[in-house]
């Protein structure tokens, strides 16, 4: 299937990248001062965690549309961008703690930052064990969209809980009203490293969306 | 080996794994969809 194909190789071009982003991270970025060698993981964090948020918000608008329009192929894409989402929030909740214990002293805490994001994380995880769930595809689709759009609401109250609430987690540096606070080099391979993180997301989407389709050919009724 | 290059290094292998992992697992699937 030429869409399979196509997703395979944007992801394999994102692996590449993917590579050039580590040996621009650990070689070619200085280190920060006071966190050592532990502020690079920054590098990878951060680009999972905006797209961990910037699915759920695709999620979301496809489940809006879906709602009034009943098209099959933006339902697809929804499923699609929330599993991918998971793996970013997987990403996200494990580079975390590995930078969390260094810096804070502390694998975890119950901060609202962290605890928000998990109940992100676990909101894509409700959303695709629903799908599962329900085995009519009109209902599937319908109960799925109401949850994204739920999962959507919740994105701004993750990003914006460091400033509603007293948090271990820093403020944002970068997505802010105010230009990033950081020196040129280490934005430009945030920049870098983000860019890789968005190829690999669409051929992940890409495939995934490639995969629904095949099941839905499969099974016409489904 | 400086300060905290261990956190480091198993973050950047973490991160590796899954989308690697995740990469594989679609492939997977493609083959008995």
């Amino acid at each position: 299937m030429k869409l399979l194909k196509s997703g395979r190789w944007i992801t394999l071009v994102g692996f590449a990248l993917l590579a050039a982003v580590y040996v621009r991270a650990l070689a070619f970025t200085p280190v920060e001062r006071t966190q050592g060698m532990a502020q690079k993981i920054f590098y990878l964090h951060l680009p999972a965690a905006i797209w961990t948020e910037g699915a759920m918000i695709l999620v979301g608008v496809a489940s809006i549309f879906f709602l009034f329009l009943k098209d099959q192929r933006i339902d697809r894409f929804a499923e699609a961008t929330a599993e991918v989402g998971l793996v970013f929030g997987m990403l996200v909740l494990t580079t975390g703690p590995i930078w969390g214990k260094p810096i804070w002293g502390t694998w975890w805490t119950w901060d609202a930052r962290l605890t928000l994001t998990l109940l992100l994380f676990l909101m894509y995880v409700g959303y695709l064990l629903l799908r599962g769930a329900v085995t009519d595809p009109g209902l599937r689709a319908r109960y799925a969209a109401v949850l994204g759009i739920c999962g959507m609401c919740l994105v701004p109250f993750v990003h914006l809980s460091v400033y509603m609430f007293r948090t271990l987690h820093p403020q944002p540096i970068v997505i802010k009203p105010s230009a990033p606070s950081l020196p040129g080099e280490m934005l430009a391979t945030l920049g870098f490293s983000f860019l890789v993180f968005t190829v690999l997301g669409v051929g992940f989407v890409i495939q995934r969306y490639g995969l629904s389709l095949l099941r839905d050919e499969a099974e016409p009724h489904a | 080996m400086p300060e905290n290059s261990s956190y480091m290094i198993a973050a950047y292998i973490v991160v590796a794994a899954v989308l690697v992992g995740y990469a594989i697992l679609l492939y997977r699937r493609t083959l008995k969809p």
